[in-house]
């Protein structure tokens, strides 16, 4: 339903493809339908093993919640630090100074080839000599530090994809490039970054259920506190898993909707 | 404005990109409430002096002087002279995001500092100079090209600019069209502002400017009144451009 407020956004800067409304509304309202059946059976799921099964399913749900909420901790921290760190990543890549530029890439570079288990172990237990820090922050800065990578990759693009001339001409009005940059540049870009930021956020939720190994107790941790003392594995991992597809459907709805928000707006 | 004072000077200026001098040891003055016109084939350079003159481009040797700032002096606040050199681009480049107000207001709030009340009034009167006050709340891609080409000359004017360069303004405008946007040029010239107008609109060219520049091969080959120019070039090359051109 929500999807048809898609199209005065894809017209935004074409107001005469009115005839491509029927064709792609066919489309959305495809992919509204297998969100719809996922989320609707997901929840139909828990609610039907909590309310009819009840044992052991029950316990579990009501052992999970501060799972949820650290997972949530973890991954909103991360996504705020991640896009910080992936802001600045993007206009270093850009940046004429050398030393600038050539720091920033080879930051991606090496981010880019480590799997993100082995930075999450290698951050922590770096981190842990250097200062004592809690598990939770050190998971985080981890998360961002590699997300940021990503997200840099992301910002940079989108600044590039922005028209040069729009640069000369807030320059040539007497524009700073930092003022050119927050006013004329990024508000232009965000459109192209919006939606692969939203897919970042989303994948980095999952990718949070890998701080489970350090001594983070989020989601998939407390399912395994929750399996290995009842010894109802199955049972447990089926909500976890059901849990993590209803959070994962319903952020990408709403970055979905945000995205809507903001081309359908200006 | 003291007339008769040098609005521009450009002396001996030389740019390469890579291996090509799209730039040869230009010098040109320019006075204050003068309209120079600089013609030539395409690859010329033109653009090239043109963006050098608020440092788009920046050049490799030679001075350029806008005003009493040497602009590519170190000590010089660039921004500075870019708010007073206004500069109108063949591509437009109206700030799609913005309304065609926000677009004249924008750099009078972050630039100037001006308060929004104080820059809306003072861009209606610019949009209604431009005849495009009726459009002061679309988004830009409503505006037809010529009237986009409008908003740039009023953001532009928003500044106060001392000097205006126009790139090919009117160049990737159909007839109709580059009539209004010369017609706003006219309207400038009228009120003596300081303008450099690159153009292939050579009876605009010859109605209009106090002097006519022929560039070829990045240097200046002739320069004179148009009556002059136009009537009786003085050089081979002039003349050749010219034929192929009228
Ligand atoms: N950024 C650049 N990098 C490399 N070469 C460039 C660049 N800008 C311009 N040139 C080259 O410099 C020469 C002069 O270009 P310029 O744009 O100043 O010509 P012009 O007289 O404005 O031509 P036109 O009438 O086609 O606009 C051309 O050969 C052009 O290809
Ligand atoms: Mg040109």
């Amino acid at each position: 339903m929500a999807q048809i407020i898609r199209d005065p956004q894809k017209n935004f800067h074409n107001p005469d493809i009115a005839g491509v409304r029927a064709a792609s509304g066919k489309k959305d309202s495809r992919r509204v339908t297998a969100w719809g059946i996922a989320f609707t059976g997901a929840v139909a799921a828990v609610a039907y093993l909590v309310i009819f099964k009840r044992d052991p399913y029950l316990a579990i749900f009501k052992f999970l919640p501060d799972g949820i909420a650290v997972t949530f901790q973890v991954t909103v921290s991360a996504v705020l630090l991640a896009l910080i760190i992936g802001l600045c990543t993007g206009l270093a890549r850009i940046s004429e100074n050398k030393i600038i530029h050539l720091t920033a890439s080879v930051y991606v570079e090496v981010i880019r080839g480590i799997p993100l288990l082995v930075q999450l172990f290698y951050i922590y237990f770096a981190l842990g000599r250097i200062i004592n820090i809690p598990a939770m922050a050190s998971a985080v800065i981890a998360m961002a530090i590699c997300y940021g990578a990503y997200m840099g990759e992301i910002f940079r693009a989108g600044i590039q994809a922005v028209p040069k001339g729009q640069m000369e001409a807030a320059r040539s009005l007497g524009m700073t490039s930092v003022q050119a940059m927050r006013h004329v540049i990024l508000p232009q870009a965000v459109k192209t970054i919006l939606p692969p930021l939203g897919n970042e956020f989303v994948a980095l939720l999952k990718d949070s259920s890998l701080v489970s190994i350090l001594a983070v107790s989020d989601l998939l941790r407390r399912g395994r506190e929750f399996a290995a003392e009842s010894f109802t594995y199955f049972e447990t991992y089926t909500m976890v898993a059901l849990l993590y597809l209803i959070i994962t459907l319903l952020f990408s709805r709403l970055t979905g909707i945000m995205e809507e928000r903001i081309n359908a707006g200006k | 404005m003291p007339e008769n004072k040098a609005a521009v000077r450009v002396f001996n200026a030389v740019k390469y990109f890579g291996a090509l001098k799209a730039l040869d040891n230009v010098t040109l003055d320019i006075r204050y409430g003068e309209r120079v016109v600089i013609v030539g084939p395409s690859g010329s350079g033109k653009s090239t002096l043109l963006r050098s003159l608020n440092r788009l481009e920046i050049i490799d040797s030679g001075r350029i002087i806008i005003g009493s700032s040497d602009i590519n002096d170190p000590g010089t606040d660039i921004n500075r002279i870019r708010e007073e050199t206004g500069m109108v681009f063949q591509s437009f480049n109206v700030f799609p995001h913005k309304t065609v107000l926000e677009n004249v207001n924008l750099a009078q709030m972050v630039v100037k500092k001006r308060s929004k009340k104080e820059a809306t009034h003072i861009s209606m009167n610019l949009l209604k100079k431009v005849d495009i006050m009726e459009k002061a709340g679309q988004y830009p891609w409503k505006l037809s090209r010529g009237q986009q080409q409008r908003l740039a000359i009023a953001r532009a004017l928003a500044m106060r600019p001392k000097i205006m360069l126009f790139d090919e303004a009117t160049s990737s405008l159909d007839p109709e069209m580059t009539g209004e946007v010369l017609a706003v040029m006219r309207t400038l010239a009228v009120e003596g502002m300081t303008m450099v107008i690159v153009t292939h609109e050579m009876g605009f060219a010859r109605e209009i400017a106090d002097r006519v520049i022929f560039m070829d091969s990045g240097a200046i080959i002739e320069e004179n009144v148009p009556e002059i120019f136009f009537r009786n070039p003085q050089k081979e090359r002039t003349r050749l451009f010219l034929d192929q051109t009228l």
